[in-house]
C-alpha cells in the first residue's frame, strides 16, 4: 500500500514537470520536435554551445604565473608581454602554457580565450547595423515604391558587385592611416558595406508578404501602416531577418578578420585576425611555430562552420521549398 | 535579345563603375592626411635634414592640382580614370600605378581564373553526380568535409596547406610565385620555368579550389533534384535513353544554367579572397603589391588596385548577363 503511495507521489511529480502546459505545448514541444529533423541547426548551436563554454570556463578558472610570478587571469595574461631575454617561444604543455606563448611572450591559449568574445562583437555589431540599415531601406522601398524603390535597388544592384574586401580596405586605411582602428570602429566600418544583401533579400520578401490577405484583411479593417508593419509582417518575416542576420554576422566576421590579416585591425588587442596578421608578419610558417599558428584557425574554422550550419538550417526554416527536399 | 535590355544593363554597368570610382576618390580624402608629407617627414628623420619639406609638398600639390577645390579634383580625377590614367605611386616614385598593375595583375587574374574555371567545373559535377547516384555512400562521406571547408576562408586554409605540404613535407615551396635567383629568370619560353610556375601555383590553386568546391556542389545538387522531377526527364527514361545520355545531355544541361549565373559573382568573391591568399604565399600578385602600399598609405595604388577589380568583376557580370540568353534559348526579357 505504502509502495503505491510513493509510486503515484513520484508520477505525479513526473507529471508536474511534464506536464504539458499550453506554452510548452504550443511554443517549445514543436521547436524541439523540428530541431530532431532539422539536424544542421542543432550541430551549429553545439559547436556554439561548446566554444561558449570552453571561453567562459577559461575566464572563469583559467590562472597562470605571468613572466613576474604574479597570478593572473586571462585578461592580465594577454596583456603581460614582457619576456625575458633568454626566454623563446617554445610548445611545452606540461609545465606552466599549455599552448606555448608567441614571440612577444604572451599566452597563446589566453590570447585566444579573449579573442573569441572580441572577434564576435565586430560580427554581432556590423550585422546589427547591417541588418537594421537593410531592413528599414527594404521596407520604405517596397512601400513607397515608384522612384524611390528604383533608386533603392539601383544603388543595391550596383553595389553588389563591387568586392567590399577592397573597399573596406579602402575605408580602414583612410580612417586611421597607420595606427590600425579599434574593435568597435572596425564593427562600423564594416557595417558600411553589409546593409546592401539583407536590404535585398528582404525587400522581396516584403513585396511577397505585401500581397498576403491576412495583410489585405488588416489593410481594410483599417489598420495604420506601421501597425500592418509591426503587427502583421514584422512576425512573418523573422525567420528571413534571422536567417539574413546570421548570414550577415558570418559575412562581417569574414570581412573582419580579412582586414585584421592585412594589418587595418586593432593590432593592440588580440582578436583572432590580429593573431593571423602576427602570424603572418612575423612568417610563424617558416619558422615552424604550429602552435602559434594553429590555435587561432581551430577557433575560426569552428566559428565559421557553426555559422555556416545554423544559417543554412534557418534557411531551410524559411523556405519551405527546401524544408520538402529533406 | 531587345535593345532596351542591353541598354538598362549597360547602363547599370556604368552606375557600378561610376559608384566605385567616386568611392575611391572620396574615402581617402576623409583623412585629411597628406602621404607625402609624411614620406618626407620620414626620409627626412632618417636623414638627419629638414629643409623645404613644406616646399617640396607644395610644389607636388601644385603639380598635381591637389590644393584646387575638391570638386575640380573630382572631375579631373573623372576625367583620368576615363583614359585609365590611374596616377603614380608614391613610394615606387616614379612608376605610374598603371606600370604597377601591369607588372602584377596577370598572376592575379592568371590564378584567379583557373581557380575559378576547375572549381566550377569539379564542383558541378560532383554536385550532378551526388544527386544522380544517391544510394553511392562514399560520395556522401566525401561530401561532409567538403562542405565544412566551404565555410572556411580561403587564405586560412592556405596557411593549414602551407604548414603541413611546405614546412612539415617539405613538397611544396615555402613563398613566391617562381624561385629566384636563377640567371635568365624569368622566361616565359623556358619549359622548366613554367614548370616551376605552376608548382608554386599549387598550393595557392589548391587552397581556393577546395575551398570552393562545396558551395558549387551544394547549388548543382539543388538545381539537379528540380530537373530529375520535370516531365522530359521521365520521358527520356520511358524512351530508353542511356544513363549517361540522360545525365549529360538531359541532366546537366538543364541543371547547370543558373550556375552560370553565379559565375561572375564568385569572380569578385575570388579575386577579393585571392588578395590574402597571395599575402599568405607571398604570390606576385596584386595582393602583394596592396600589402605593400596599405602601411604606406599609398593612396593612389591601393585606389588603382580597388578601382580595377572592381571594373572587373562588373564587367565579367555584364557579359555573363549578356551572354545568358545564348546558352538558355529559353530566356526572354520582357522587362530589364
Amino acid at each position: 500500500m505504502e509502495q503505491v503511495q510513493t509510486e503515484t507521489s513520484k508520477m505525479s511529480w513526473w507529471n508536474s514537470l511534464t506536464a504539458r502546459s499550453e506554452f510548452t505545448r504550443d511554443r517549445v514541444v514543436p521547436i524541439l520536435r523540428y530541431m530532431r529533423r532539422n539536424r544542421l541547426i542543432v550541430f551549429g548551436l553545439g559547436a556554439f554551445m561548446a566554444l561558449a563554454l570552453f571561453v567562459g570556463l577559461s575566464f572563469l578558472f583559467y590562472e597562470q604565473e605571468d613572466s613576474y610570478q604574479e597570478r593572473q587571469g586571462v585578461n592580465g595574461l594577454v596583456r603581460a608581454a614582457s619576456v625575458e631575454q633568454d626566454q623563446k617561444p617554445s610548445w611545452n604543455p606540461w609545465s606552466g602554457y599549455p599552448l606555448g606563448t608567441d614571440p612577444k611572450g604572451r599566452d597563446i591559449y589566453a590570447a585566444v580565450v579573449v579573442g573569441v568574445p572580441l572577434t564576435l562583437r565586430v560580427g554581432l555589431l556590423a550585422a546589427a547595423i547591417g541588418v537594421g540599415v537593410g531592413m528599414v531601406l527594404a521596407f520604405v522601398a517596397a512601400y513607397v515604391g515608384g522612384a524611390v524603390d528604383a533608386v533603392v535597388r539601383t544603388i543595391v544592384d550596383s553595389l553588389i558587385p563591387i568586392p567590399s574586401l577592397l573597399v573596406l580596405v579602402l575605408v580602414a586605411t583612410s580612417l586611421n592611416p597607420g595606427k590600425g582602428l579599434t574593435v568597435d570602429q572596425l564593427g562600423f566600418v564594416i557595417a558600411v558595406l553589409a546593409w546592401p544583401g539583407p536590404a535585398r533579400v528582404i525587400r522581396s520578401q516584403v513585396l511577397v508578404i505585401r500581397e498576403r490577405g491576412y495583410v489585405e484583411m488588416a489593410r481594410m479593417s483599417g489598420t495604420s501602416a506601421l501597425g500592418i508593419i509591426f503587427k502583421e509582417m514584422m512576425p512573418n518575416l523573422a525567420p528571413y531577418a534571422l536567417a539574413s542576420f546570421v548570414a550577415a554576422v558570418s559575412g562581417s566576421m569574414l570581412a573582419s578578420i580579412g582586414l585584421e590579416s592585412l594589418g587595418l585591425g586593432p593590432l593592440d588587442s588580440p582578436t583572432l585576425g590580429s593573431m593571423i596578421f602576427w602570424n603572418i608578419s612575423e612568417s610563424s610558417v617558416l619558422l615552424g611555430l604550429w602552435y602559434w599558428l594553429l590555435p587561432p584557425i581551430v577557433v575560426l574554422v569552428v566559428l565559421f562552420v557553426g555559422l555556416f550550419m545554423i544559417s543554412a538550417g534557418l534557411d531551410e526554416v524559411a523556405n519551405p521549398r527546401l524544408r520538402r527536399r529533406v | 535579345m531587345p535593345w532596351n535590355y542591353i541598354i538598362s544593363r549597360l547602363a547599370m554597368f556604368f552606375v557600378t563603375i561610376y559608384i566605385a570610382s567616386t568611392i575611391v576618390f572620396f574615402l581617402p580624402r576623409i583623412s585629411g592626411q597628406n602621404p607625402l608629407e609624411e614620406k618626407l617627414l620620414e626620409e627626412a628623420a632618417r636623414g638627419g635634414f629638414l629643409e623645404d619639406t613644406q616646399a617640396m609638398v607644395e610644389a607636388f600639390d601644385e603639380k598635381y592640382g591637389f590644393n584646387k577645390p575638391v570638386w575640380e579634383q573630382y572631375v579631373k580625377f573623372m576625367v583620368d580614370i576615363v583614359q585609365f590614367d590611374l596616377g603614380r605611386s608614391i613610394f615606387n616614385w616614379p612608376k605610374t600605378v598603371n606600370q604597377l598593375l601591369a607588372e602584377t595583375i596577370l598572376w592575379t587574374i592568371a590564378l584567379g581564373l583557373l581557380t575559378l574555371i576547375f572549381a566550377f567545373i569539379i564542383g558541378t559535377l560532383m554536385g550532378a553526380i551526388l544527386e544522380w547516384k544517391r544510394h553511392k555512400t562514399f560520395l556522401m562521406v566525401l561530401m561532409s568535409p567538403i562542405l565544412t571547408l566551404s565555410a572556411v576562408p580561403y587564405y586560412l586554409f592556405g596557411l593549414v596547406l602551407l604548414l603541413a605540404f611546405s614546412f612539415v613535407w617539405s613538397i611544396f615551396p615555402l613563398f613566391g610565385g617562381y624561385s629566384r635567383g636563377i640567371a635568365g629568370w624569368p622566361d616565359w619560353s623556358n619549359w622548366s620555368f613554367i614548370g616551376n610556375v605552376l608548382w608554386h601555383a599549387t598550393l595557392p590553386a589548391l587552397s581556393v579550389v577546395l575551398v570552393s568546391l562545396g558551395g558549387w556542389a551544394m547549388g548543382m545538387r539543388g538545381m539537379m533534384v528540380t530537373t530529375k522531377g520535370e516531365d522530359y526527364m521521365l520521358q527520356a527514361e520511358a524512351k530508353g535513353l542511356p544513363d549517361r545520355v540522360m545525365f549529360f545531355r538531359y541532366g546537366i544541361r538543364n541543371a547547370m544554367l543558373p550556375q552560370l549565373t553565379g559565375l561572375a559573382l564568385q569572380l569578385g568573391l575570388i579575386v577579393s579572397g585571392l588578395v590574402l591568399v597571395e599575402v599568405v604565399f607571398s604570390y606576385p600578385g596584386v595582393g602583394g603589391l596592396l600589402v605593400q602600399a596599405i602601411p604606406r598609405n599609398d593612396h593612389a595604388v591601393i585606389q588603382g588596385i580597388v578601382f580595377v577589380l572592381a571594373l572587373g568583376t562588373a564587367l565579367a557580370t555584364l557579359i555573363l548577363d549578356l551572354a545568358y540568353p545564348l546558352v538558355d534559348a529559353r530566356i526572354k526579357y520582357s522587362q530589364g
